[in-house]
């Protein structure tokens, strides 16, 4: 019977309230933009299915909101989380020096994730305030990737998605392998060459 | 549409111990109304007979609607649906209900569930019964679409799609907790539709070629049959019949002739291509090979081989059917050789043949399997072993020898039945322009010259069915004269629809993108009117209410609830009353809710010490999709109602005069360390007691008559802001405020470390009147304040009523307190030695 995906990967999106987490959710699950805010107010999913080498992913994509009082509760949500995008505004950095924090908070809360930087409204130069250098700095230092991207004029949007699905999948087939390499020590003397299962999620 | 009718009806799929049937229903109007205005026309049970197919006739390309064929036995019926995803999904849905049955194991299902319908089956209106089986459907799920040509009808979709068992998987889609088939199909669907934008047509050169050897051995070389033409053909399709004589090969279908023929083919096959075999399949004496250029080979997908007898006993493989099918780049191709029977008279037996193996012949690999007519290009060949009849055979010769064939087809059977659409309905033959190819004395071209003389026949046909397809050459091979039969063979121009890769997937991605974008639409969405609810001040035992409205703004049902969130053992803080906390709204439906804010003894202690706050962020969760926060927030009036006794003492001024700060420090002091000294009881307790005995000694009935709310909260207010003006209330009020007063302070005057002791000591007096002795210095104090207070009351037994007997009716209300009071005066005061047992077995509050 036919498969409606080969993968399902939970995605969180967090930081700073106003840094645009809504809008790049919507540019990436509906391709659409609306220039007015509107804050979030709790946590909201979309869906998005998309093909990596053949393979179905599907992602829902959580957005949370980033207001400093749902801070303890949004923690909540990050259970069960396979990759997590962190967002700053590359015109306030107020919103970059809490990525330290939102940083800290997945620690706190995740076992083992996957991470991106972005550093979104990257669209007005003469507002932009977190320098690329700095960032990408930052963001060596902390061993993860940066995108700046601009939700608004839809730049980098797909790239900064299909980066983190690629990690998450990533990261999950390096575990089969690991896994398949301890079978393989204990199960084999006896057995043979065990057989990979089918892949499932 | 010759023939056809065109009418509006109403669709349901309806699911009964895992079968199926298709109910459609005529409507008195449309869209219908009320379920009494459908009426079942037909039940088409989804059993073996049953078919659906999206038609993806060009005809109808240009049109918007999908067109969905559906047939049962006899009836064919086909449907135009508005594309959707409701059509989608049902469509979807019957596709499924196939392959469950399809995949079902044991006996095919009576569909006795169905009887019941039947009465209203046929046309007849007959609505009361049938439909009251449809109203109350036991162990039934209903799914349903609408179809219908004049007005569609979305409001009957609605209800009857968007009912709670249709949404719940379509939100469990979302959550990714059942990948569902009805998705999957929705793509295939969407991607026929969307075809002609990522294929383009590519004209391959087909060669078909079909030979009866009479059981001769490849004693020749093929190429002059095979390689004749000066390019190479893209696919060869060739059939043998009567390959093996032997009973060897009827009995046990082992031939060595098989290997011999292939190699003898393979060596025939046009020299300046290379070629890669698609199948060889054989049954008895019929082989069917298929080759294709190797340059095609990769894109030769989904290859199967099927064969059927219709020999001897109806089964045998003497005659019969082979088939070779096979989908090359987007076109599906099926290739069919057969023979069948023989005799000149045996026409009908011929025509029976086909259709057996029209019937028979499945490709089961696939779900559900295919048959010859569900390709884009059938090829069928073989010796079908049509004679010409009502001739004499020597004028058949005459006409054979002057070269004027037009006659002689005239009395060809094939011609005559296939005119008569009695065999190879849909097929198309060329014109033939050779000789019979039957039959000849072998070893020469000339005609047979055995005693039984047969009459010369075409008896070796090619025919095709399927669009795109030109014929280029319709010919047989003299030249090769080992077998009383001459070979054929046809060249035909198809056009093969080759994926666009590149295209392909960007089509792909846009359908994917559709369907998720439907998906999300499909989540719950709600709208809440505020999210900051925000309350005026809050005083004690004082409720306030604010309301929220909820609005279903999205396309399904929504399910929602207010959900505990991080530990919390409640969804909301014990001072808040969510009415209803869940619930279920229809697409554009609201839901009022209720936020009621009361606080009572239980949260005023919290409340007072600051260890609460009115602020609370309720989780609104809708089931499947998202949450919404909401924040709650008020400010409590401080009030003597819920503090300690310990605090109360400290204060001499209203409560409300002394900062927020400075209660919660005395709320929170382990030890009182204070300028001033404490009074020995808290002043509102001595302000309610002597107004009371003041004024209340004699009143009857007093603390069994409730006082009035209104005068509780101005005596509250009195207590709390102070006030020149005498206490406000009535004597019941007074008193009921005495003992809320008391009920409420953080901890009971007989604290609860002590209870079991207590419950220890009741039976003795000196060690009740020890225990007492040991409380707290300002809890002994109201203890005995109290205690001399009731023997005050006591005294005025005669007017107020209060007697040993109205103890025993204060257990069956709540007022233990006072309960327990009265019974402990008497015990200390001696007068009665009984009732100092019961002394500190009653709850104390």
């Amino acid at each position: 019977m036919a498969r409606e995906y080969d993968h399902l990967f939970k995605l969180l999106i967090i930081g700073d309230s106003g840094v645009g987490k809504s809008s790049l959710l919507l540019r990436f699950a509906d391709n659409t933009f609306s220039g007015s805010y509107i804050t979030t107010i709790g946590v909201d999913f979309k869906i998005r299915t998309v093909e990596i080498d053949g393979e179905r992913v599907k992602l829902q994509i959580w957005d949370t909101a980033g207001q400093e009082r749902f801070r303890t509760i949004t923690s909540t949500y990050y259970r069960g989380t396979h990759g997590v995008i962190v967002v700053y505004d590359v015109t306030s950095g107020d919103s970059f020096a809490n990525v330290k924090r939102w940083l800290h908070e997945i620690e706190q809360n995740c076992d083992v994730v996957n991470r991106i930087l972005v550093g979104n409204k990257n669209d007005a130069p003469d507002r932009k305030v977190v320098l690329t250098e700095d960032a990408q700095r930052f963001a060596d230092q902390m061993g993860i990737k940066l995108f700046e991207t601009s939700a608004k004029d839809n730049v980098n949007v797909e790239e900064m998605f299909m980066a983190i699905t690629k990690l998450v999948l990533k990261t999950k087939k390096e575990r089969k392998e690991r896994q398949a390499i301890q079978n393989n020590d204990t199960v084999n003397l006896r057995k043979g060459p065990k057989q990979n299962k089918k892949r499932c999620c | 549409m010759q023939g056809w009718v065109r009418t509006s009806r109403v669709l349901a799929l309806a699911e009964h111990d895992n079968n199926h049937a298709l109910f459609v229903f005529m409507s008195s109007r449309m869209p219908p109304q009320l379920f009494s205005d459908l009426s079942i026309e037909r039940v088409l049970p989804v059993d073996a007979d049953f078919r659906c197919e999206i038609d993806t006739d060009s005809k109808h390309q240009d049109e918007i609607d999908v067109f969905v064929n559906i047939s049962s036995r006899k009836l064919k019926l086909l449907f135009e649906m508005v594309p959707g995803i409701k059509t989608s999904n049902f469509v979807g849905e019957i596709f499924r209900a196939i392959e469950v049955f399809t995949k079902r194991r044991g006996p095919p299902p009576e569909f006795e569930w169905l009887h019941k319908y039947a009465s209203g089956v046929g046309g007849q209106r007959n609505s009361g019964n049938s439909l009251s089986g449809m109203d109350n459907p036991t162990s039934d799920t209903l799914e349903s679409g609408v179809e219908g040509l004049t007005g569609q009808d979305e409001s009957l979709t609605d209800a009857l799609l968007g009912s709670p068992e249709i949404s719940v998987p379509r939100q469990s889609i979302a959550k990714g907790a059942t990948p569902i088939a009805a998705r999957e199909s929705v793509i295939k669907y969407q991607m026929a539709m969307k075809e002609q934008h990522y294929t383009y047509t590519q004209v391959l050169r087909v060669y078909v070629g079909t030979w009866n050897v009479n059981g001769q051995p490849p004693t020749i070389g093929l190429s002059e049959w095979l390689a004749q033409d000066p390019e190479p053909p893209d696919i060869y399709a060739i059939g043998f019949q009567e390959l093996d004589l032997s009973k060897e090969a009827f009995l046990f279908n082992d031939s060595p002739r098989e290997e011999e023929w292939q190699e003898a083919v393979l060596n025939g096959l046009h020299k300046k291509a290379r070629y890669h075999k698609v199948a060889l399949v054989r049954l008895v004496g019929m082989m069917l090979l298929v080759f294709v250029q190797e340059q095609h080979a990769a894109y030769v997908r989904a290859v199967a081989t099927e064969t059927v007898g219709t020999g001897i006993m109806g089964k045998m493989g003497n005659k019969g059917g082979v088939g070779v099918r096979f989908d090359l780049h987007s076109t599906s191709l099926c290739f069919v050789n057969s023979h069948l029977a023989a005799h000149v008279e045996e026409y009908e037996r011929r025509n029976q043949d086909y259709h057996d193996i029209c019937s028979r012949m499945s490709f089961t690999r696939f779900l559900p399997p295919k048959g010859i007519k569900d390709h884009d290009q059938v090829y069928w060949l073989g010796d079908l072993n049509y004679r010409i009849t009502d001739l004499d055979p020597w004028r058949v010769k005459d006409c054979i020898d002057s070269g004027n064939y037009l006659p002689l087809l005239t009395y060809d059977q094939l011609h005559q039945q296939h005119g008569l659409k009695n065999v190879f309905a849909g097929y198309q033959e060329g014109s033939i322009t050779f000789r019979p190819t039957y039959k000849y004395d072998p070893g020469t071209d000339s005609w047979d010259s055995s005693e039984k003389n047969r009459a010369p026949a075409w008896c070796d046909r090619i025919l095709w069915k399927g669009d795109g397809i030109t014929q280029v050459a319709y010919r047989s091979h003299p030249e090769l004269r080992i077998s009383d039969h001459k070979p054929v063979s046809s060249l035909f121009d198809s056009q093969i629809r080759v994926i666009d890769a590149a295209k392909y997937r960007k089509i792909h991605e846009e359908v994917m993108k559709k369907l998720d974008k439907l998906e999300n639409e499909f989540l719950p969405q709600v709208m809440v009117d505020n999210t900051e609810v925000i309350f005026d001040t809050i005083h004690y035992l004082e409720s306030q209410t604010r309301d929220l409205i909820i609005a279903n703004t999205g396309q399904v049902p929504v399910t929602f609830e207010f959900i505990k969130k991080l530990d919390d053992s409640s969804y909301c803080k014990d001072w808040l009353n969510i009415e209803p906390y869940s619930g279920f709204i229809m697409p554009g439906n609201k839901c009022d809710i209720k936020l009621e804010v009361f606080v009572d003894k239980k949260s005023a202690c919290k409340l007072n010490s600051g260890e609460d706050k009115l602020y609370d962020i309720l989780v609104l969760h809708l089931e499947g999709g998202k949450d919404i926060f909401i924040t709650v927030t008020g400010t409590y009036e401080r009030s003597c109602f819920g503090s300690s006794i310990e605090a109360l003492v400290f204060i001499s001024v209203p409560v409300r005069e002394i900062p927020v700060g400075k209660l919660m420090e005395l709320e929170n002091a382990k030890e009182v360390t204070s300028t001033q000294d404490p009074y020995p009881i808290p002043k509102e307790i001595w302000f309610l007691v002597d107004h009371l005995y003041r004024h209340g000694l004699k009143q009857p009935h007093l603390f069994e008559q409730p006082g009035l709310n209104s005068e509780l909260l101005q005596i509250r207010n009195w207590l709390d802001n102070g006030s020149p003006d005498p206490l406000p209330g009535s004597i019941h009020s007074v008193a009921e405020a005495l003992l809320l007063l008391l009920e409420s302070t953080a901890e009971p005057v007989i604290p609860y470390n002590l209870h079991s002791i207590c419950l220890g000591a009741a039976s003795n007096y000196l060690q009740c009147k020890q225990i007492v002795m040991q409380l707290p210095e300002h809890r002994k104090n109201v203890f005995l304040y109290l205690c001399a207070f009731l023997q005050e009351v006591l005294c005025h037994m005669s007017d107020n009523g209060l007697d040993t007997k109205t103890i025993e009716a204060m257990t069956r209300t709540e007022m233990y307190f006072i309960k327990y009071v009265v019974q402990c005066v008497l015990s200390i005061s001696g007068l009665n030695e009984e009732q100092h047992v019961v002394l500190f077995a009653v709850p104390v509050v």
